[in-house]
């Protein structure tokens, strides 16, 4: 019974996984979040969304913080590219953030499909870990692609979902499917040691989409000590109900 | 030509000449002698055009064309001539087809654009390198390219020939005439080097292929294209060169020429990788009536070997192994639109920041991490509505777009002075003073503030939001 039943899980697995070669993970380093996560941690060789609601999805500060964050472990592999949109992401900024934003290689697109080709070709290069790109929305058949350059040599792509300025909160559409969806805003940090003025940043993510693995949600902190391959610091679980409560459904997906 | 009320003659043709007719003749003067005279109206405008029109067609023969108003025109034709097979069959060459189009012109080869021209002027032909001295000697002074003074001085001092010229003892020369006469003899005689404004750099860098008939299909286009590039990816090669930049031109039957250019981050002589960022723009190439000939240059090159000394061997690793990523992104989106951020020496955040080329060489230092900055910084400050508590501190509550917050926890002010040294004296006031505050809403959301101005000055301070950290 027992080796049928291992069977079943690998040819499970290797459904679910949809036939790809593995190209490992990087691991979060803290139990609450890498035990929701299949493989125990961020999938490489994949692409992850990261969304905000309200002026967030404007301006984008938390989603791409984390996903600098997300990204600095990668640098270490190979090139960093973030494909923009508006010419606002501040080096200095990222540096603060401990990424190494003066070997980052920055591209400025025209519109989405500039923004997704420019990601797929940069994730197909050899020598890219890491690609960061901004736009509005991403179709199936864009994401698809994309997960195929991602799988060429184990590049990991990170999309931040932005509208334009003054642009209509976006109608959900039939979109594509990441290997995981996080929703990220700024929470209120910590004072200070004197008392005085702001802690560390702290963010409140939901991953809410998470191929093969269970939906969560935690406030994390900014970490500068060795802490794992993240600068990031688990401060509280976030209780399900606490969650992304418009968006459930897509948790299930 | 009007010169004081009386009409005369600007330029005269062959047949004109034949018939006793001069320049600077009076027009009624010539009436009388030939009364059926076909004259146009002097228009100095259209001649300058033409002659830049003649000069862009010129291209195909050397890139380095300069027009030399208002009735010359120089080629560099250093290193070209072999594509011609000569110095004399690109003459005959480059003479013919001026005559195909109708256009009378004098031609003159010689190592210096000065003796070039007074060749060209009154001994039309080849000078032998280095012999300049001989064939300019015979001239008249006028080869010289003088001022009509000095000119005119020379005559009256009874020297009529460049040889006379080249006699005379330098100093007193100079005395009597100034340098003008000794930096022109200087010029023609290649002692002296003369600048001049070509449309681009004379390049050994090139080739060029002829067609018997005019090709126009797109299929030919691109065969032509892939030709040339392994023709020059060879040159390079040879040379043990590579080239950043490489430029591609079709030169139409109609004298049109169209060029496609394509760059690379990183020197380069791959005629595959060249071809895959110039066969895409082909597509904005119009061949109209058909294409008698193409040429390739490259630009911008340097010893292949000598690119791979860069201070870290990985990072240079890292570079060649991203290259042909930026070239492609470089190419379909503009040079400018990919970039690697470098520090600069600069209070003002919103100059804290160069752009790089891509790949010219990361450097290790980054920013202070000490200093709090926002991860978008806008381009323009927004203004903001601001409360404070007290005229120095920081805001209580703020208004931005069109929401109040209230400021939970606030850091600063990190004072921030206009660097005035940049600006007109004028433009520089005490508002130009910056107050820095990171404040964070009762949301955590964080946001970079800062206040213009001091109070008890002329205005009231404004507050401005620079910019949100994440």
């Amino acid at each position: 019974m027992q080796p049928r039943l291992q069977t079943l899980r690998r040819q499970i697995a290797a459904l679910e996984s949809e036939g790809r070669a593995a190209h490992g993970v990087v691991p979060f380093g803290d139990e609450r979040i890498d035990g929701r996560l299949p493989g125990r941690g961020l999938a490489r060789g994949a692409w992850h969304a990261l969304t905000a609601d309200g002026l967030e999805g404007e301006t984008a500060a938390a989603a791409g913080s984390f996903a600098a964050l997300l990204a600095k472990p990668l640098t270490e592999l190979g090139a960093a590219v973030w494909v923009l949109r508006r010419d606002d992401l501040y080096a200095p900024g990222l540096s603060a953030l401990g990424f190494p934003a003066q070997r980052l290689i920055f591209v400025r697109a025209g519109d989405d499909a500039e923004v997704l080709a420019a990601c797929e070709d940069a994730a197909r290069s050899p020598g890219v870990a890491v690609v960061v790109g901004e736009a509005d929305s991403i179709g199936l058949v864009a994401g698809r692609r994309l997960q195929l350059a991602c799988e060429a040599h184990g590049a990991t792509a990170l999309l931040v979902e932005r509208r334009p300025f003054g642009g209509k909160p976006r109608t959900r559409e039939a979109a594509a499917s990441p290997s995981s969806r996080w929703r990220v805003a700024s929470a209120p940090s910590a004072p200070d040691s004197e008392g005085l003025g702001l802690g560390a940043p702290r963010w409140s993510v939901a991953l809410e989409r998470n191929r093969g693995g269970r939906p969560g949600g935690w406030i994390v902190e900014m970490k500068e000590e060795d802490h794992g391959p993240y600068p990031l610091r688990v401060v509280a679980e976030l209780a399900d109900h606490r969650m992304a409560a418009p968006d459930r459904f897509a948790a299930t997906g | 030509m009007a010169d004081g009320g009386t009409r005369r003659l600007a330029a005269v043709d062959e047949a004109a000449q034949a018939l006793g007719l001069f320049e600077g003749q009076k027009a009624a003067d010539a009436a009388a002698l030939v009364p059926d005279l076909d004259t146009a109206e002097f228009d100095p405008a259209a001649d300058l055009e033409s002659l830049e029109a003649l000069a862009d067609w010129c291209v195909r023969f050397s890139p380095a064309v300069a027009s030399d108003a208002p009735d010359g025109l120089f080629l560099d034709i250093t290193g070209g001539t072999r594509l011609w097979g000569g110095e004399a069959q690109l003459a005959q060459e480059l003479e013919a087809r001026l005559d195909d189009n109708g256009i009378p012109a004098r031609l003159a080869i010689a190592d210096t654009p000065g003796a070039a021209w007074a060749l060209a002027r009154f001994a039309p032909g080849l000078c032998p390198p280095d012999h300049q001295a001989a064939k300019l000697a015979p001239l008249p002074v006028a080869a010289l390219r003088l001022t009509e003074a000095d000119a005119a001085q020379l005559a009256r001092l009874g020297l009529r020939t460049v040889g006379q010229v080249m006699g005379l003892p330098r100093g007193p020369l100079t005395r009597r005439f100034g340098p003008g006469v000794l930096l022109r003899l200087d010029q023609a005689l290649g002692r002296l080097p003369q600048a001049l404004a070509y449309r681009r750099p004379p390049t050994p860098w090139r080739q060029r292929l002829a067609f018997a008939e005019p090709v126009s299909v797109p299929e030919d286009l691109a065969r032509v294209a892939a030709d040339l590039t392994g023709l020059l990816c060879d040159q390079l090669a040879a040379g043990g060169q590579g080239a950043r930049r490489f430029a591609l031109s079709y030169h139409r039957l109609d004298g049109k020429t169209l060029t496609v250019e394509a760059g690379l981050a990183l020197p380069g002589r791959r005629p595959k990788a060249l071809l895959r960022l110039l066969i895409p723009k082909l597509e904005t190439v119009d061949p109209g009536f058909g294409i008698e000939s193409a040429s390739i240059l490259a630009e911008d090159v340097h010893p292949l070997s000598m690119t791979q000394a860069q201070l870290d061997p990985t990072q240079a690793e890292a570079d060649a192994a991203i290259a042909p990523l930026i070239d492609r992104l470089a190419n379909r989106l503009g040079a400018d639109r990919v970039w690697r951020a470098q520090p600069a020496q600069s209070h003002a955040p919103e100059r804290a920041v160069v752009r790089r080329e891509a790949l010219e060489g990361a450097r290790d230092e980054g920013w202070d991490p000490g200093r709090p900055r926002p991860l978008r910084l806008f381009v323009r400050p927004e203004p903001i509505e601001a409360l404070a508590a007290l005229p120095d501190a920081a805001p209580a509550r703020f208004r931005w777009r069109g929401l109040w917050r209230k400021v939970a926890r606030a850091e600063g002010p990190e004072r921030i002075a206009q660097e005035w040294w940049r600006l007109a004296p004028e433009q520089t006031a005490v508002g130009a003073v910056r107050d820095y505050y990171r404040v964070e809403d009762e949301a955590g959301g964080r946001f970079w503030l800062f206040r213009a101005g001091l109070y008890g000055g002329e205005e009231a301070p404004r507050w401005w939001l620079h910019g949100v950290f994440g």
